[in-house]
């Protein structure tokens, strides 16, 4: 901000990295899904359980997790299905 | 089954018993001020003089033990904790993953460091050189400044980081030139992993970044997937067996989206996986020797023969007991004959007998019986049954008095049983002999015709396996709720709870509905209720289990593998190369891991974070976000020379992804070079003495009297330390 005419003070201060600013952002790419059994590429998701799945033969495996199973694979990718 | 070849399994290394070492002397450097340089890693601190060439290197590790056979209280550190086993629960670490928290356990590793360098002194009288994480909090900072200005009385103290002095001590300028390399550092450190821009030998700390995944977030990663994929593993798999093996066996992939495409093929992924061996132990089975077995046939047909001595004692006993009775009662009807009226009624009821047939049907059972058991004895089970005569059916009622009606019923009674059985019997024997016929038929159309034969039985093996396979189907429907079985479930549910079931004239009559009149009504509860059916289920079985169990006999093409049980457990050629199955009694098989995908999926989420839960970019993208701050020509002497460090940077495979990720994003003519640190491990202590070694160390330290005046947060601002609560020089 300037002020009576003075230049605008150095924003020396605004760059000082701190532990948290420099931190990297979350990611902007598009993320490509991947089995959450096998780790190949995963076309198709369970809509039961939310699983991503790699072909047929491995659709019948998800069919016969239980669910807690289930959720631990979730959570192997982050995604915590906990309803509170 | 899958039978690996010896080369591909690889047992887990074994633990060496940690090695004690010595304290140096002091005297090279007693009284001199050599500079000391610590590199206070988060896996490893690593300390040494600056004049030595190489550090001194611990696991940085703490632990408080009390010993039990002594009761003396222990400190250990680094691999020391591994020589006794009650002290791993107890240790500590000074890093609470990236940053450094833990003091207590950063002064006894700092302590540990003086002795083994030989300090005796009441004070540490070296400038310390320390590292500390990139922009690194100002309370872990204050702490350590405090800790070792006010415990160990250093002269002075100066701050780095440790990337920048790997790259220093690979990009080293000969003196007199002045430090002023350009380059872009890629530093992989145990919790994180940075990234820092050189210009003119100075670090940017402004225009670094930090993606919060390193080493240790990859191991705990792996460790995860290893327990997802085997669920049931017979022993624990441990972090550090799980960094060793991620060291080992995991690499970068050039292109994984294409290595994933490779791997989709089951032989290639076969071919692509690792084998590891945990330590198992055979269980002892007690294989009896012949005569044990013997000896035990014999033990129990003894114990039989006992038995049956015995019971033949008993029977006997009993015999030679009612036989004793009978010559009792015997004697008492004679009395009858020679007492008169009186005083037989009043002997009888002494006997406990209310009249004389009592006592006369008593003695013709007792007769009876005894008679039996003595046959018994001699023939054994085969018996001779007389048919039984009933003459007094015949005779009308009008002529019978009134005990010889009686006697009529029970005789009727008695002939009606014995009709019955007869009956059974004759039943029994026509199934009997039309079972034989059956199979006697179904032998000669084998002996004559096995093809057709087997044909038919085949056809009905079949038949029954899709009647199974539907009512599995069916239930399957039942669950969803827009399929139309359970529409129609609900529409039968509705119909039978409606009101026009009944009609109206009949609900003014009476009311009730006519349910169940007819017994095919309740034939609809099996439809309505989706748990019925389970009788037919087991029938549908047994029949399947007797066609196969036939077949298996006689056919000789039909095996193990076409029966309904092997063929409902087969896991597709993916699935079982992915995670090999192994046999029931197999310990060693089951006590294998299996790394297949695993082994580029892992080193993959450095790159992509998101892979593995991690909300953050991954390195490819950071790297092109820290450079788009940049201008072209800056741009341009950064990548030249990007510099690839730390522990984790040794895993395969890193510098052509590293190069495969960039070149597409940079203009086509800009030169880009990767360069891996000579000894990633140890570059960043060894840039370090390097630098204690000049002149600019003495003008970059904060001496004691400094940090009197400042506090523990201030530092001064150089180009290898950082900037947040810096002071220019």
């Amino acid at each position: 901000m300037a002020i009576d005419g003075e230049a605008a003070p150095s924003s020396q201060e605004e760059d000082m990295p701190t532990y948290c600013s420099i931190e990297a952002p979350p990611s902007v790419l598009p993320q490509k899904h991947y089995c959450d059994i096998t780790g190949l590429e995963a076309p198709y998701t369970d809509p039961a359980t939310g699983l991503r799945y790699h072909d047929k033969s491995v659709y019948d495996l998800i069919k016969g997790l239980s669910t807690t199973v289930a959720k631990d694979y979730l959570s192997a990718r982050g995604v915590n299905p906990i309803v509170k | 089954m899958y039978e690996p070849s010896e080369l591909d399994i690889t047992r887990l290394p074994v633990v060496p018993f940690p090695t004690v070492y010595q304290p140096d002397s002091y005297d090279d450097h007693r009284g001199k001020g050599t500079p000391l340089v610590i590199d206070n890693g988060s896996t490893n601190l690593r300390f040494g003089f600056a004049t030595s060439s190489t550090p001194r290197s611990g696991l940085n590790a703490i632990a408080r033990y009390k010993e039990r056979k002594q009761n003396r209280p222990l400190l250990l550190f680094g691999e020391g904790i591994d020589s006794e086993s009650g002290a791993k629960s107890q240790t500590r670490t000074p890093w609470e993953g990236d940053v450094l928290l833990n003091f207590d356990a950063l002064e006894n590793a700092l302590d540990y460091a003086f002795i083994q360098l030989g300090i005796d002194t009441s004070s540490v009288e070296h400038p310390v050189l320390m590292t500390e994480r990139l922009a690194s909090p100002l309370h872990s900072r204050a702490l350590t400044s405090e800790l070792m200005f006010e415990q160990y009385s250093v002269p002075s103290l100066a701050y780095c980081v440790d990337s920048v002095m790997s790259f220093y001590h690979n990009n080293l300028p000969t003196p007199p030139t002045p430090f002023t390399s350009d380059g872009l550092v890629v530093s992989f450190n145990s919790a994180s992993t940075s990234i820092v821009p050189i210009l003119n030998g100075k670090g940017l700390m402004s225009h670094s970044k930090r993606i919060p995944w390193g080493a240790v977030q990859s191991t705990e990663y792996l460790l995860k997937l290893v327990q997802l994929k085997y669920p049931t593993f017979p022993t624990r798999v441990t972090s550090s067996q799980t960094s060793w093996i991620m060291q080992e066996f995991c690499e970068f992939a050039i292109d994984y989206p294409a290595k994933l495409r490779e791997l989709k093929d089951p032989l290639k992924m076969r071919a692509a996986g690792r084998i590891i061996q945990f330590p198992f132990t055979l269980p002892i089975v007690e294989e009896k020797t012949e005569e044990e077995l013997n000896r035990v046939s014999e033990r129990r047909k003894e114990q039989g023969r006992k038995l049956q001595e015995l019971a033949a004692k008993s029977r006997q006993e009993k015999l030679v007991q009612r036989e004793s009775e009978l010559q009792n009662l015997l004697s008492l009807r004679e009395k009858r004959d020679t007492e008169n009226k009186k005083d037989w009624q009043s002997t009888l009821a002494a006997e406990g007998f209310d009249n004389d047939a009592a006592l006369d049907g008593t003695i013709k059972k007792l007769e009876a019986s005894l008679k039996k058991a003595r046959k018994k004895d001699v023939d054994g089970d085969e018996m001779e049954e007389e048919a039984p005569s009933f003459p007094l059916i015949d005779v009308p009622d009008a002529d019978l008095d009134e005990e010889q009606l009686k006697e009529k019923k029970k005789q009727k009674l008695m002939k009606a049983g014995y009709d019955a059985r007869e009956r059974a019997r004759k039943e029994k024997d026509r199934e009997r002999e039309e079972r034989e016929a059956g199979e006697k038929r179904e032998e000669d159309e084998r002996d004559n015709d096995l093809e057709g034969w087997a044909i038919k039985m085949r056809r009905e093996h079949e038949a029954i396996m899709n009647k199974i396979k539907e009512r599995n189907r069916r239930k399957a429907a039942l669950t969803d709720r827009k399929s139309a079985a359970s529409q129609a479930r609900m529409k039968n549910i509705a119909h039978l709870a409606a009101d026009e079931r009944v009609p109206k004239k009949r609900r003014k009559a009476n009311g009730d509905d006519m349910f169940g009149a007819d017994d095919a009504d309740w034939a609809i509860y099996r439809k309505i209720n989706p748990a019925a059916g389970s009788s037919d289920e087991e029938e549908d079985l047994s029949n399947l289990q007797l066609v196969e169990e036939k077949l298996l006999a006689y056919d000789p093409s039909f095996t193990v593998d076409h029966t309904h049980a092997s063929l409902a457990s087969q896991k597709s050629a993916l699935v079982s190369a992915f995670k090999p199955p192994y046999e029931e009694g197999d310990v060693e098989g089951k006590t294998r891991i299996h790394l297949n995908v695993e082994r580029w999926r892992v080193c993959e989420a450095w790159l992509s974070p998101s892979m593995a839960g991690v909300d953050s970019a991954g390195l490819g993208e950071v790297i092109q976000n820290v450079l788009a701050r940049f201008s072209d020509a800056e741009k341009g002497r950064l990548v030249k020379n990007i510099f690839v460090t730390g522990g984790p940077s040794q895993l395969p495979g890193l510098v052509d992804r590293l190069h495969a990720t960039l070149r597409p994003i940079l203009p086509p003519e800009m030169p880009l070079h990767i360069f891996k640190a000579k000894e990633p491990s140890v570059d960043a202590w060894k840039g370090m003495a390097d630098f204690a070694k000049t002149d600019e160390f003495r003008t970059v330290s904060v001496t004691k009297a400094e940090y009197e005046e400042w506090g523990g947060e201030r530092i001064k601002r150089w180009w290898g330390g950082n900037w947040n609560s810096s002071v220019p020089l």
